[in-house]
């Protein structure tokens, strides 16, 4: 009796080994490259900087500065990007949701082929494709060259580059194709025959997707806005490419302090900042939608 | 008669509008391609002739062949590390109960919550201040192991959940060991996971540029380096050929995945 559980808990410590043993690798590099730096960051957002050299001075400055530098230009930039960032996240939903629920309900044959090819432009990178959409909208692009070549322009629109204009329309183009994925996958569970049923019972098309799809699909559009908010949020590439000086953003303020102004301290106050923000957005989101939803969808 | 008519209409209007907007969302990286040829030193339109002078100046540039080997090696590095690391804790979070399983499923996640420039910067300093440690080609793997982990970790837990797991006892039961049922049953069940997993970490890594500004040294991957010459709006062309021949790495991995689902649906 006592030998089989002491046989019977020495199997119970060894499986405690093995999960510990499995889940370290993993867990040492979230603790060491996201956790620990993450509190480092904190810890410096509350010390100064003076030359090159960090002084533990602990105080709250540097968050007192995120609202009142320069007259409140950092909190001003903070409204701004999260302004951008909604119209983001509702254009490219607005664009991806009519080719998610035509790929889930009105194409048959091969639609995961249809999926692939509809998340290719994803795989490029933001930088090229910012280039690429110069190729567009730029001053020398497609739209600028044949407004030009047709007569309906006498000279180039100067107002589709270098503003927050060009930087909202180009992250739009660049999140919609990923999008159209999770939306998918939640119009693909739709039961067909509630449709049907509700047309046996004499609902019009308009009144069965707003009774029925959309409704259903809501999962998918949640898991689309959390993909797209949070990356938003700290957007440096695109401004800085497309932006002009009047499309910075807060993400550029962010990077601007780390690494061109040498202001580590300010700049992880402007981080953590930022950070916040996005973890109660992460964390309603996830409320909503649930992890499990979150995973299917990718 | 109307009813019918508009209707119609809806349908058609709704096909072309999904042909539209892959057209649209393509348009971009085939003008890239195409005017990486064009014999003019201004980037854009109009279109002054066919040339190869851009793409030679790139295939004869050190610094621009170095980088694209770079970005080979960390991508590849990056991949295998980070699948590795999502295999292991996918096969105990999803085999096994225990106390604390959804704080660490939580913590795994948490790089895919946080803006890449946050993750980015925190690496930087710690790596800096603390370790000091010079920035390298490896400073970039570790960032990107980090940031691939959470997707590689769900993909890959997608898969195990799905897994029918009475295949692994009945092997058990006709005497096979616990390696041999892991290699002959449970590894050819997950390769596709694997695969996937894979091929989402490389990607990843390949096309990363927020993580990689930050934590890149003297050396930098494709899309640090274009970005740096971007901003300087220097040597454009070149950077169109090196931008031409990404998206051409692109649609090699995007037919690759085509044909793999083919086979699979």
């Amino acid at each position: 009796m006592s030998i089989s559980n002491k046989i019977l808990k020495l199997i119970r410590k060894s499986e405690k080994l093995s999960i510990g043993m499995q889940l370290s690798p993993a867990m040492f590099w979230i603790v060491f490259f996201l956790l620990i730096p993450l509190g480092i960051l904190v810890i410096y957002s509350f010390w100064e900087m003076v030359g090159t050299r960090l002084i533990p001075v602990w105080d709250l400055r540097n968050y007192v500065d995120v609202f009142t530098r320069v007259g409140g230009m950092y909190i001003r930039l903070f409204v701004k990007s999260l302004a951008m960032s909604a119209l983001v996240t509702v254009g490219s939903i607005a664009l991806a949701y009519p080719v998610a629920y035509f790929v889930s309900l009105r194409i048959e044959k091969y639609k995961y082929t249809w999926l692939i090819l509809l998340m290719g432009p994803y795989l490029v990178c933001w930088v090229i494709l910012v280039l690429g959409w110069k190729m567009v909208i730029g001053y020398s692009g497609l739209l600028n060259y044949l407004g030009q070549l047709l007569g309906l322009i006498s000279e180039p629109m100067s107002w589709m580059w270098n503003n927050w204009w060009a930087v909202v329309f180009i992250l739009i183009m660049g999140w919609a194709p990923w999008l159209v994925l999770p939306m998918f996958v939640s119009l693909e569970k739709i039961d067909k025959s509630l449709l049907e049923a509700a047309a046996d019972l004499g609902a019009k098309p308009m009144k069965r997707f707003l009774r029925i799809t959309l409704p259903l699909s809501s999962p998918g559009l949640l898991v689309a806005t959390f993909f797209v908010l949070i990356p938003t949020f700290g957007e440096f590439v695109t401004p800085a490419l497309a932006g002009g000086s009047r499309g910075v953003m807060y993400g550029n303020a962010i990077d601007a302090s780390f690494t061109s102004m040498m202001a580590w301290p300010f700049g992880s106050a402007l981080s953590i900042f930022l950070m916040i923000i996005s973890l109660i957005v992460a964390t309603i989101l996830i409320r909503i939608v649930g992890l499990e939803k979150l995973m299917e969808s990718l | 008669m109307l009813r019918y008519i508009f209707r119609d209409i809806g349908e058609k209007g709704f096909k072309f509008y999904f042909f539209l907007f892959i057209a649209v969302i393509y348009l971009p990286l085939v003008l890239l391609v195409v005017f990486s040829f064009n014999d003019s030193i201004l980037m854009g339109f109009p279109w002054r002739g066919f040339t190869l002078r851009w793409w030679e100046q790139f295939l004869h540039n050190p610094t621009a062949l170095g980088v694209v080997k770079n970005s080979f090696i960390v991508a590849s590095v990056a991949a295998v590390v980070s699948t590795a690391l999502g295999l292991l804790a996918a096969f105990v979070l999803v085999r096994h109960i225990f106390r604390g399983k959804n704080l660490i499923t939580y913590s795994i996640m948490l790089p895919m919550l946080f803006p890449g420039i946050v993750v980015g910067i925190s690496i930087l300093i710690f790596l800096r201040s603390v370790l000091n440690i010079k920035l390298s080609l490896f400073t970039i793997m570790i960032g990107h192991i980090l940031f691939s982990l959470p997707y590689v970790t769900l993909i890959l837990m997608a898969r195990l959940i799905g897994f029918d797991r009475s295949l692994e006892e009945a092997a058990y039961d006709l005497g096979a060991s616990e390696f041999t049922t892991f290699r002959r049953i449970t590894l050819p069940l997950i390769m596709p996971g694997i695969f996937v997993a894979l091929f989402i970490a490389f990607t990843i890594s390949l096309e990363d540029v927020v993580i990689a500004h930050f934590l890149a040294g003297a050396q930098a991957t494709i899309p640090v380096f274009v970005y740096g010459q971007l901003r300087r709006w220097s040597g454009l062309p070149m950077v169109m050929a090196i931008s031409a021949f990404m998206i051409m790495i692109m649609a090699v991995l995007l037919i690759i995945s085509l044909i793999s689902a083919r086979r699979r649906y």
